[in-house]
């Protein structure tokens, strides 16, 4: 009998310690369920509606049917800015996992002060995708910037990193590299759940470090990896602070920072067209969802649930 | 002990992540009209663009207001150019708009089209007798008048006499340069400062000089049917000079072209001196002098011919007043826009600092007191009254996205990444795509 049979069967004969309970219950998910429904449900049928209509934000939102949707077909600008997310997708995510799991392995090795360095290299995550780093980055990278000094010393005159269409996406897919740590703890406390006795047989029966890793290592790694790989691409989809303060909010030069997400706050806010934003907001919601189906569908092929 | 992700709660951290995508959206209607707040307390919120310098001089004025009305007290938000509209947008969407709005010609249509606005013909204490008709009319159409004129300004080359004389050039007569001296010179100064500095900032970065272009040309960026005014030849002449400047190092490199664009005033090459010239709307005369440190001088437009006549100037309402048409305090609002335009003791104050006073009886009574930077900017509008060309028709609904489209394009040709022609044909499609 399945537990969805069971729970009905037990329904209706609730004592009344039961009811209060799940009175409690439902009492502490409240704050929670408000926000959902008010914050995020709520906004989001909006938006769905909103996709259908155009509503310059002021006047009251005419309905046009899939307008919306048919322009984007034809919209340079936004097939230039999927280009442009999915480059900084492509090449972010994979080296960000690459790093993570890397300091992750060397990390595990029992390094002294392991707790220092996990915090440390923790600490760009939480301030990866704020205001200030950004800002922080524009000073970095400008013409006049930290890394230029530094290449001045050693005589290599550099330039505008931020400000050169070819280089400025390049500054920003560093920028999401960079935020490896979150990542980097999860690999680590999946690293620790490994058990000792598979290395130690394996080294028993003459493996190298090399070959345990391979071997062990990686395929009782990999629910974590995906469980990271699947995270770190719908977060690097929805990326925008930093490419909105990075670029003074053009998603300049040229264009070559413009993120999808950008231009969808272009067009919603700087261009009153908000039934277009909202339609091109579920065209990416369609778009992360497609590769986060993908991504489970061929899950099957590489990752190894050891239960 | 193992550490389990298992798929379930995979897909449901990827669940919530998904739903935060597309959560966007706004609010429509509301309450308008005005509230009798009869001897009780109202809080006006009033926003502006600009410099620190202008947010200390209108802190100063609210201050004074503020004495005289206890019962009224003005919240100032501010901040600079770039992402006060957006800001303006999300607060207008949101049934939030602040009671008074510095607004700017660029967008004043395209609020009071869709009834943001109110009409200040209809605001009661409202005093625009003192005004001179042109100067009104800027801010009037289809019968109403949705921004008055805060003050009066011009388009203008902006010159750092210290830079000329850094770079041992004389600053030149602007009333029969022509754009071939503004090249040739200003690649002399890049020349001798040697990549100190250059000669002037890009022209391109602001659509007033496609315009002024335009004009000399005998077109105009707008036509007053509210249509776009300038032909794809034209605007071709007009980035083909935008890379003549680059290529004769007139200006420097794209990369840092593209980086000053988004510069605040203060941190931009003008006011760090690392320009000889640069465009500039006239009334900035003294936020760049002060952020500079320098006396900054204003010179005339280039034109074609070497005769300041025909080099397309013309005056502008350098921004507007307007109210919120859904403003609960109307009656407020009106009176503190009032008093902005017409009292002597707020005029003594701004000064000319948002261009020269349209109130003529105000602008009387300040020129004797303008500072130094300021004095200059209203003898230069005056200066150049008997050159001027028509008025510029203002932009029409739509055209308020000109001057980030053609900021890139103009990055596209100083990157080599467009040629002129193929900028000039995008740049008029993308335009016309914006007009409604």
């Amino acid at each position: 009998m399945s537990a969805l049979g069971e729970l009905g069967s037990l329904r209706g004969k609730k004592t009344a310690g039961q009811k209060r309970d799940n009175l409690a219950g439902y009492l502490f998910l409240a704050p929670w369920l408000l926000g959902l429904f008010l914050i995020t449900i709520g906004p989001m049928l909006a938006s769905l509606y909103l996709s259908f209509t155009d509503y310059n934000l002021i006047q009251a939102p005419k309905w046009i049917g899939l307008d919306n949707f048919t322009r984007m077909l034809s919209d340079e600008r936004l097939h230039n800015s999927l280009r442009v997310t999915f480059t900084y997708v492509f090449v972010s995510v994979p080296l960000q996992l690459a790093i993570a799991l890397l300091l992750a392995v060397v990390l595990d090795r029992g390094v002294r002060g392991m707790a220092f360095y996990r915090s440390v290299f923790y600490l760009p995550s939480l301030l990866g995708s704020s205001v200030a780093i950004a800002i922080l980055w524009r000073q970095v990278f400008g013409t006049t910037g930290l890394l230029n000094q530094l290449l001045d010393l050693v005589g290599i005159h550099g330039k505008g990193w931020i400000s050169d269409p070819s280089t400025a996406l390049g500054t920003l897919v560093v920028l999401n590299v960079w935020t490896f740590g979150s990542p980097m703890v999860i690999f680590l406390a999946g690293l620790r759940q490994i058990p000792s006795m598979y290395y130690e047989a394996a080294s028993v029966d003459g493996a190298g470090t090399l070959r345990r890793f391979f071997s062990i290592t990686l395929p009782l790694l990999t629910p974590i990896i995906f469980f990271n790989l699947v995270l770190q691409i719908i977060h690097a989809f929805q990326a925008f602070t930093q490419a909105f303060v990075v670029s003074g909010g053009s998603g300049g030069p040229s264009d070559s920072t413009m993120f999808f997400t950008l231009y969808l706050y272009d067009r919603g806010f700087g261009n009153f067209d908000m039934g277009y934003a909202s339609a091109m907001a579920w065209f990416l919601l369609v778009i992360i969802g497609i590769f986060t189906a993908a991504n489970f569908l061929l899950s099957k092929y590489w990752v190894f649930y050891d239960d | 002990m193992r550490l389990h992700i298992p798929r379930v709660a995979t897909a449901l951290a990827l669940a919530t992540t998904l739903l935060a995508a597309s959560a966007c959206g706004g609010d429509s209607g509301g309450p308008g009209g005005s509230s009798d707040d009869a001897g009780g307390k109202v809080t006006l919120r009033f926003t502006w663009w600009g410099s620190d310098t202008r947010t200390k001089l209108t802190q100063q004025v609210i201050d004074a207001y503020q004495k005289d009305h206890p019962n009224v007290t003005i919240k100032g938000e501010f901040g600079e150019w770039s992402g006060y509209w957006d800001k303006l947008a999300t607060t207008v969407a949101a049934n939030d708009a602040p009671d008074i709005i510095q607004m700017d010609e660029k967008y004043l249509r395209e609020y009071a089209d869709r009834g943001a606005l109110l009409d200040l013909k209809k605001a009661q204490g409202l005093d625009t007798g003192k005004f001179e008709p042109d100067t009104l009319s800027a801010g009037e159409f289809d019968g109403g008048l949705y921004g008055l004129n805060a003050g009066i300004n011009s388009f203008a080359v902006v010159a750092n006499p210290a830079v000329f004389k850094a770079a041992g050039v004389a600053i030149p007569d602007d009333t029969t340069w022509t754009w071939d001296d503004f090249a040739r010179i200003s690649a002399e100064i890049s020349t001798k400062l040697n990549g100190k500095g250059w000669g002037t900032g890009a022209l391109g970065t602001n659509e007033a000089g496609l315009n002024l272009w335009a004009r000399q040309n005998g077109e105009s960026l707008w036509t007053k049917d509210g249509k776009l005014g300038v032909s794809p030849e034209k605007t071709t002449d007009f980035f083909k000079y935008v890379l003549k400047l680059r290529d004769m190092k007139a200006i420097p490199s794209a990369e840092f072209t593209s980086q000053d664009m988004n510069a605040a005033l203060d941190q931009s090459a003008m006011a760090t001196g690392k320009l000889a010239m640069s465009f500039i709307w006239s009334n900035q005369l003294l936020a760049f002098s002060q952020a500079s440190g320098q006396q900054l001088k204003l010179l005339r437009i280039p034109s074609t011919d070497g005769k300041a006549a025909d080099n397309g100037s013309y005056y502008k309402g350098s921004m507007f007043w307007s109210i919120s048409s859904r403003s609960k305090h109307q009656k407020e609002a009106a009176d503190f826009v009032n008093y902005l335009a017409n009292n002597p003791a707020a005029g003594n104050v701004l000064l000319a600092e948002r261009g020269v006073p349209p109130n003529t009886e105000i602008r009387t009574a300040v020129t004797p007191k303008l500072k130094p930077a300021d004095a200059a900017s209203a003898k230069f509008i005056q200066d150049i009254g008997k050159e001027l060309g028509d008025p510029s028709p203002a932009p029409p609904v739509g055209g308020g996205q000109v001057e980030k489209i053609i900021q890139r394009y103009t990055t596209e040709v100083l990157f080599g990444r467009q040629a002129p022609d193929a900028a000039a044909k995008a740049f008029l499609d993308e335009v016309n795509g914006e007009l409604k």
